[in-house]
């Protein structure tokens, strides 16, 4: 029995121990760090510590689709820029920043990383608390880096605006106050992956039309393959912007109120959340609305070609790997890991969403698909930056007196010289540079030609507020898996609509006076329009 | 009482096939931890390719064939090695997936343990001291403390999460042990405190009386009395309080706004969330590695909490 | 004499201090806040508005999901409590008639080795490798050649709740069959052995002297799961987010989406408010109703 005992807690001693020591910090990591020219972190004189969350994409050390080597571009670019500023050490924080509640109470705490990955229209709700830093004023002045180079003919030598490769698409994420909240490092694009070998035996091609789709969507089904993999969170809103654009484009000159110059270089015609509002009032978006009834149609139509599980959160491309599915639609991002697999087993191609046409839909506008992605690893500088400052001045002041700021804007300046810009975007096949100078990698070739299109109507999940995206988006899973009917799914959104414009006018305030006398002026070209609400296809000048 | 050996048998089956319901998607998770993100893209369920590779290789070691195999690695290249070698290499993808995880993990770990130990402590020390100050004693305002502590157990989480989140806040305390330590130990003296007294409250007078008249005081009886007699007691509450604060991933979530102080579950969490999620056998071995802490202390503690818990420490 | 008394009863206070302060500062202000919070529209960082009881008149009467997510709550509450008042306490009786002792520790031991694995790890586990679109459970309707019923088990509105329901099947692992069998091996020898003399055994005697005898731990585990059911939301978010739509989501979940996404801090505290007063009528109800049990245990 004692034998027992010694035995029993020997090992858990023995355990402990092992445990204690496997708990520590590993000793490799500090011998990397020593590896590098920089001095150690320890050993220089840092007055600035900067939290930096780049994101799942580019976060050191993560490695892509459970295949890839640990990613270290970033890091590159950091010792490099910790080499030039030893006061300033950045330290790379992996926060899952897709989360809306993290950002919320990470700002509110004022507690987030000085640089945060987030798409920009998330960060639109809340411009008006000061959580983020507008960049506009460094934007105009000249990038210090390049002007160290000496050769004042340099892109950014002027305006650090000028390093931008896509000026339209970055110039077109300006906020709903016109400032610009986020740094744009790269562009991205969704495509339709598929499986040419299957293709070619099924004796298919690329289909140009929706109707052409429908056709060869059917027949990878009768083979036994699942047509089309999407993702529901996509589904809701590239899907329902694409259709949403192919219905409403003709209708645009008689319906688009608002022209924003700074924006219109990129978002021709681009529906703001004041004309959706405004149009809603006049009958647009309701079940009077036969184009809103018909995108919604479509959209489920389509829906019986996609696999059956739609909600999935990780390994999206599995069943197209292992050849169960003949496409998927996923963000360039995929090329990645379809260049990496040396045992593939099928060649693939990409296309793009196929136009909408009359013999699918009478109400068609017979206009290309348009653009839905853009701006990919976006930027923001959040009120962190600007902690060192006292926190009762006003906020442009505290931006000028901060010495923080300046560091961290002086590295996103020093990434988007394109010797370090090109060490991050083009570490493997997945995004498009968005810094003059650094080309894309030929892989990516495809979605460079399909960002030439031109840019959605709207954005329809980041019209309003958080609540009605929610609504939005439950609403169509639902609609989707027969939980809901198409009424239903409308009526839905009609109260989502009123109750989304409603807090927009009592937060932000509606100029219905202007937008009325906008749309009595646009009276003539909505003339001969067809399939509008039923009131104003009486009388399209009501 | 003797039973009939049919009955018995009847007995096992029944309970055998109940455990192994319940134990299948460990099975299967314990199998997941050592395939890779390709073998999940192939297919779902299978043997580790790792482990059909060293069992290959083992082969081969066994009938003493010193041939060169032939090895397909992650991203599905394939060369051609000696067998010393390809034994290396499958050992490599077999860990590859718990290294990875583990080195996500293992920050977590750490925060997980210094919260979870801190709190039993906290609740053993304040619980136990509480609980004899109102089990062995009368004083003024007694039942009014005893009724405030037994009032707040109609205070569901749910009313004061985020109320709770705003306090800390504006205590300044986000992003730090205290703001998972400080409302844990609030919340798990409670119960503690129950145990505690039900079970001091059994306790005999007289030892208290003996050690009063040896002049002992509080702490002299709380070292020579109620300590070595409540060992049980202590185990269960410790136990009770160590799952109940492993388990907890929203508060942790919430309140670690710079994701540096995440916990175990918090971190699984996020994981689940994150770009890693895609790699299955990665998040496998996460969630096996995530439950090795508790799985050593049930094998050194499933006997005196089992014992806790006959002993009726836990009743309405 | 009267200051010994005061330097006693100093001495009490002085030894509980630590727990009425941390009582105070993380439960009864807190529960405060949530109160007064309730009655104003604010969100971190802007101006708060005072609005009256304008967020319990829009949660309760005009909030589309009040009534679904009520209905949901209810249903997965009330599956919980059937299933955790009988199943362990079956498992129990069958591990309790055992004839070998050893063998009853190993079954004891093997049903609570689950509790090891933590909450957020089972349900990730059960979504993955259960759930999900090659899982388990599809990959073995399409063995056994029933292709047609696979479907998104969380994603389908028709399957949804059960799903988030059905998790953990067989529902015997944990701390409850450890108490059930606790009661059961509470009942003296002589009262199982004048039992077998009159002829009482097996099913008849489970429910005339097993059940009865246990009512105290039916009491525990049959309020720990209704208040558990009732402000339970963390399983839902991790597992479907309350979708499809809004067909899993429950009260709490709402609270925390208004709360950390919406940003409606007030809305969010009057929903607690809202749980609160439910949780509390359903425990005065409970204590009420088995008072009689209690005597019951008490004179046994």
């Amino acid at each position: 029995m004692s034998k027992r005992r010694i035995f029993k807690y020997s090992t858990l001693a023995l355990i402990l121990i092992w445990g204690f020591f496997k708990l520590l910090p590993e000793r490799e990591e500090a011998a990397v760090n020593s590896d590098q020219e920089a001095p150690s972190p320890a050993k220089r004189d840092v007055k600035h510590v900067i939290k930096f969350a780049p994101g799942n994409q580019y976060t050191p050390g993560v490695s892509l689709f459970g295949m890839s080597e640990p990613l270290e571009g970033l890091t590159k670019v950091i010792r490099k820029y910790e080499e030039r500023h030893p006061d300033t050490r950045i330290e790379v924080f992996n926060v899952p920043t897709v989360q809306r509640e993290y950002l919320v109470t990470q700002l509110s705490s004022g507690a987030a990383p000085d640089i945060v990955k987030v798409n920009v229209e998330d960060v639109w709700v809340d411009v008006h608390k000061n959580w983020y830093v507008p960049l506009d004023t460094f934007l105009e002045q000249p990038n210090p880096y390049v002007v160290e180079k000496g050769d004042p003919d340099l892109p950014g030598a002027r305006q650090w605006w000028d390093m931008f490769r896509y000026q339209a698409l970055t110039r077109g994420k300006a906020g709903p106050d016109g400032k610009y909240y986020c740094y744009t490092l790269d562009a991205v694009e969704t495509g339709i992956f598929y499986n040419k070998t299957l293709f070619g035996q099924l004796g298919l091609e690329v289909p140009q039309t929706m109707t052409e789709f429908f056709y060869v969507a059917e027949t990878i089904k009768k083979n036994g393959y699942i047509p089309l993999i999407a993702v529901l969170q996509s589904y809701a809103d590239w899907g329902v912007d694409l259709i949403f654009d192919q219905l409403y484009y003709e209708l645009l000159p008689g319906i688009d109120l608002v022209k924003d110059p700074t924006r219109e270089a990129y978002l021709q015609g681009y529906l703001d959340s004041e004309e959706i509002a405004f149009l809603h009032s006049k009958g647009f978006f309701t079940k009077e609305d036969p184009r809103f009834l018909e995108k919604w149609r479509l959209l489920k139509q389509l829906r019986q070609y996609l696999a059956q599980e739609m909600n999935v959160r990780s390994g999206q491309e599995r069943q197209f790997i292992n050849q169960q599915a003949a496409m998927v639609w996923l963000p360039s991002t995929l090329t990645y890991r379809l260049v990496a697999d040396k045992n593939l087993g099928f060649e693939w191609g990409v296309f793009y969403f196929p136009m909408v046409d009359e013999a699918v839909s009478e109400m068609a506008s017979n206009t290309p698909a348009c653009v839905i992605g853009g701006a990919a690893t976006q930027f923001e500088v959040t009120n962190s930056a600007v902690s060192d400052t006292d926190p009762h001045l006003p906020f442009e002041e505290r931006m000028e007196q901060s010495e923080r700021l300046k560091r961290v804007i002086g590295f996103l300046q020093f990434l988007s010289l394109p010797e370090n810009a090109e060490l991050v975007t083009n570490e493997n096949p997945r995004f498009i540079p968005n810094i003059v100078g650094v080309e894309p990698l030929p892989e990516l070739e495809p979605f460079e030609k399909i960002l030439e299109r031109r840019y959605t109507t709207t954005k329809w999940l980041n019209t309003f507020d958080l609540r009605f995206f929610d609504v939005l988006q439950r609403m169509f899973a639902l609609y989707l898996e027969d939980g809901a009917t198409l009424e239903e799914l409308v009526s839905w959104m009609d109260d989502n609509i009123s109750a989304s414009s409603e807090l927009f006018e009592n937060r932000k305030g509606i100029d219905w006076e202007s937008l009325e006398k906008r749309w009595q002026e646009l009276a003539p070209a909505r003339e001969g329009m067809t399939f509008l609400p039923k009131p104003l296809q009486e009388n399209p000048a009501l | 009482m003797r039973r009939p050996r049919y009955q018995n048998v009847l007995l096992h089956a029944i309970l055998i096939v109940l455990a192994s319901l319940t134990l299948t998607p460990f099975l299967f998770t314990a199998n997941n931890i050592f395939r890779t993100k390709k073998e999940f893209d192939q297919s779902f369920f299978s043997f580790p390719d790792a482990f059909e590779g060293l069992i290959k290789v083992s082969a081969l070691y066994l009938t003493g064939n010193d041939d060169q195999v032939e090895v397909v690695d992650g991203f599905g290249a394939k060369e051609i090695v000696s067998r010393d070698e390809a034994f290396g290499l499958y050992i490599d993808y077999a860990q590859q997936g718990p290294s990875k995880a583990w080195s996500v993990l293992r920050p977590f770990m750490q925060n997980s343990f210094l919260v979870s130990i801190c709190t039993a402590i906290g609740v053993c020390l304040v619980g136990s001291s509480t609980a004899y100050i109102l089990s062995r004693y009368r004083f003024i305002g007694r039942e009014m403390v005893f009724l405030s502590i037994l009032s707040t157990m109609m205070f569901p989480a749910v009313l004061t999460l985020v109320p709770s989140f705003l306090l800390v806040k504006e205590l300044g305390l986000l992003n730090s042990y205290w703001a998972m330590i400080l409302p844990y130990i609030a919340s798990g003296q409670v119960i503690a405190i129950f145990v505690f007294r039900s079970f001091f409250a059994g306790l005999p007078e007289e030892l208290f009386e003996s050690a009063r008249i040896d002049g002992a005081g509080h702490l002299g009886i709380y070292l020579n009395i109620i300590l070595p007699l409540s060992k049980p007691v202590f185990s269960v509450v410790i136990i009770m309080n160590v799952l109940y604060t492993w388990n907890q991933f929203l508060w942790p979530f919430i309140v670690n706004t710079d994701g540096s102080k995440h916990v175990i579950a918090s971190g699984l969490f996020i994981m689940a969330r994150s770009q890693e999620a895609q790699d299955f056998g990665l998040m496998f071995a996460a969630y096996s590695i995530s439950s090795i802490p508790l799985l050593v202390l049930f094998i050194y503690a499933t006997r005196p909490f089992m014992r806790g818990i006959t002993s009726g420490a836990l009743k309405a | 004499m009267k200051q010994e008394k005061f330097s006693f009863t100093f001495t009490c206070y002085a030894i509980i201090l630590p727990t009425l302060a941390l009582l105070f500062t993380f439960i009864y202000l807190p529960v405060g806040w949530a109160f007064s919070r309730s009655l104003y529209d604010f969100e971190i960082g802007s101006e708060s508005r005072f609005v009256g009881l304008g967020n319990f008149r829009e949660y309760l009467f005009s909030d589309p999901t009040f009534w679904p997510s009520m209905l949901h709550m209810g249903a997965l509450t009330f599956f919980l409590v059937c299933v955790r008042l009988t199943i362990p306490l079956v498992v129990a009786k069958l591990i309790h008639s055992l004839s070998t002792e050893k063998s009853r520790y190993v079954y004891r031991t093997i049903f609570l080795a689950p509790i090891v694995v933590p909450g957020v790890a089972l349900q990730l586990i059960w979504m993955n490798l259960v759930y999900s679109d090659a899982g388990l459970l599809n990959e073995t309707l399409r063995m056994i050649g029933l292709a047609d019923f696979t479907q998104g088990w969380l994603t389908n509105p028709d399957t949804a709740l059960l799903a988030i329901m059905v998790i953990g099947f067989p529902f015997v692992s944990g701390i409850d069959v450890l108490i059930y069998y606790a009661g059961l091996s509470s009942i003296p020898e002589d009262v199982n052995e004048s039992c077998a003399l009159e002829g009482c055994v097996g099913i008849r005697k489970f429910f005339r002297i097993d059940v009865p005898l246990v009512l105290s731990q039916l009491k525990l585990i049959l309020i720990l799961t209704i208040i558990n059911g009732l402000q339970a939301f963390e399983n839902v978010y991790i597992l479907t987010e309350g979708g499809p739509g809004y067909e899993t989501t429950v009260p709490g979940l709402w609270m925390y989406y208004n709360a950390f996404k919406f940003q409606r801090m007030g809305y969010a505290c009057a929903i607690g408010v809202v749980l609160f007063l439910m949780i509390l009528t359903l425990t005065i109800i409970n204590i009420k109703y088995f008072r009689s049990a209690e005597e019951v245990k008490e004179g046994a």
